[in-house]
């Protein structure tokens, strides 16, 4: 059994068909990556492992079937969800945005809050001040650590390297490396930057137009031309 | 909960000022700051859910609007004490706020905002049809039971019914409760996706802000000892409540009282310089200055003065 499988999955906004008939598995310990470019459906993929949209499909967790249940049923089976650092709380200082992801985990809020802290000393330095004046880097760590206070098992993130400069994003691999080894979490990210997703995952599904096109490991995908279209936003 | 001791300074010294204030002003000044009390009270109440949540209410009047009618149908038709009227009132009021929840469950923004202003159109055609011998029908009701007697103990009591409403909502506020509905107010699905029940927690600013306007709504009725549907259902009044909320500064608790108590007094200086409508115009030029240069609000003038003295302090 896998940690995390996908069968099947189409997802709606609506009449509009977002996602089709998308499989994916995911085991224990791993880093899964799944790239397209714009509009491919990445976004609306973790959405709907986080009961956010309405689905066909399963989507099975631990062997759980996690369709029907409320984001915050998923939320406490494990699943922790890093949106995109556009959806933040920008008037909020960062402890507050920390704390709106403290609500389901509340005995382990200081546990969670030391965690963030030693993986973002700069989170500690600046907790008062408010997102919305903070530098993209900083506000990809307030989404991350907003996540980590659900503690999870399973870390969902939504294109953490997006807009960021490339000293930025190696640090953000350190840190997803970081979690996932020691640490322990199991982790789902979504990219445009196909290096970003070679250079970190095992294993990578691509996704273009609500369809999966390809997947493999990173080996068997870097030099595959489906990717690379997908990379440079496909036709 | 970030909680200082000047805060408790601060809140202590509005406390002791407020209730001195009789001994130094005029009956006169005593009864704008009764008004201004209730609008105060209004404006958190509009705050709670509105300012904090998004979902902007056109439709407060209907909260308040059950409250009053409540109490007052009980008091004078059936010779209800108020111990017991107003909490029924205040309990009506929150039922009536779950109906308002309803249509917020599936819709946002403008089309939320014109479905509570139709709660509120609605209950204005209602009053007069329906019943009108318990209602009053269009004239409304006089001699209803007043509590006070005076100004200055009409002021004690809005003052202190205005302060402990201010003082529990600020408590409230400052958990991590106040912080997730504020944060529904800027990106919902992310509270959604971080496992907090939105709809609960939407629920809850409902009940608190309806359980605010009922508690103000019946007070303020047996303070005025008449109820005009007119007036209350006014679109006047309505935007006097949002505008007082704006105007202070949204998403925080004095911020509604600062508003309430600047709109309440300017108006009231302006009555003799203009006396009709036109003293609309000056607050709406006041409100737009202020949002072109301090959208946060009045409350964001009055913490960058604590600021600067603080600064002046340690330099």
């Amino acid at each position: 059994m896998s940690y995390l499988e996908i069968e099947n999955l189409s997802a709606f906004y609506g009449k509009a068909q977002a996602l089709t008939d998308i499989s994916i598995t995911v085991q224990p310990g791993e880093i899964v990556a799944v790239v397209g470019p714009n509009g491919a459906g990445k976004s609306t993929l973790l959405d709907s492992i986080m009961g956010l949209v309405k689905i066909d499909g399963d989507i099975r967790l631990r062997g759980h079937s996690l369709v029907g249940r409320t984001p915050s049923e998923i939320v406490r089976h494990g699943v922790g969800y890093a949106p995109e650092r556009f959806n933040l709380f920008p008037y909020m200082s960062v402890r507050d945005n920390l704390m709106v992801g403290a609500f389901t985990a509340r005995d382990d809020i200081q546990s969670n809050l030391s965690m963030v802290h030693s993986l973002f000393p700069r989170l500690e330095e600046r907790e008062g001040q408010e997102t919305s004046t903070q530098s993209g880097g900083e506000r990809q760590m307030v989404s991350f650590g907003r996540a980590l206070m659900t503690s999870p098992e399973l870390l969902l993130v939504d294109e953490p390297t997006i807009g960021l400069a490339p000293k930025i994003c190696h640090e953000i691999a350190e840190v997803l490396r970081k979690l996932n080894k020691e640490y322990g979490l199991t982790v789902v990210i979504t990219e445009q930057n196909a290096n970003f997703a070679l250079s970190l995952a095992s294993r990578i599904y691509v996704l273009e137009s609500g369809r999966m096109q390809t997947s493999g490991t990173a080996d068997e995908l870097r030099n595959d031309k489906r990717l690379l279209e997908a990379y440079f936003g496909g036709h | 909960m970030g909680l200082r001791w000047f805060h408790f300074a601060l809140w202590g010294g509005l406390i002791v000022g407020m209730l001195l204030l009789p001994q130094v002003v005029s009956n006169g000044t005593l009864r704008t700051m009764i008004f201004a009390n209730y609008l105060a009270i209004f404006a958190i109440s509009w705050d709670v859910l509105s300012g904090r949540t998004g979902y902007v209410s056109f439709g407060h009047p209907f909260l308040i609007g059950i409250g009053a009618y409540t109490t007052a149908i009980l008091t004078k038709r059936f010779d209800v004490p108020v111990e017991i009227s107003i909490p029924v009132a205040v309990l009506f009021t929150m039922i009536a706020g779950l109906l308002v929840l309803l249509p917020a469950l599936r819709i946002r923004g403008s089309y939320f905002a014109l479905v509570t202003l139709a709660f509120m159109e609605l209950l204005y055609q209602l009053v007069q049809v329906i019943r009108p011998d318990l209602t009053g029908g269009t004239r409304g009701m006089s001699g209803i039971q007043t509590l006070t007697r005076g100004a200055a103990n009409g002021y004690y009591l809005s003052t202190t019914l205005m302060l402990t409403i201010a003082v529990s909502m600020w408590l409230l506020m400052k958990t991590r409760l106040g912080t997730a509905l504020s944060a529904i107010g800027m990106n919902e699905e992310s509270v959604r996706g971080s496992g907090l029940s939105t709809t609960r927690l939407k629920a809850f600013a409902f009940l608190t802000s309806a359980m605010i306007a009922g508690l103000g709504g019946a007070f303020y009725v047996h303070y005025l000892g008449s109820l005009a549907p007119r007036a209350l259902f006014d679109i006047n009044f309505l935007f006097t409540i949002i505008v007082a909320a704006l105007l202070g500064g949204t998403s925080t608790i004095i911020g509604p009282m600062i508003g309430a108590f600047f709109m309440t007094f300017l108006l009231e200086y302006l009555r003799p310089v203009l006396p009709g409508a036109e003293r609309y115009f000056v607050y709406g030029a006041i409100a737009l200055l202020l949002y072109m240069y301090q959208p946060k609000g009045l409350v964001e003038l009055v913490r960058r003065g604590f600021k600067s003295l603080n600064k002046g302090r340690t330099a």
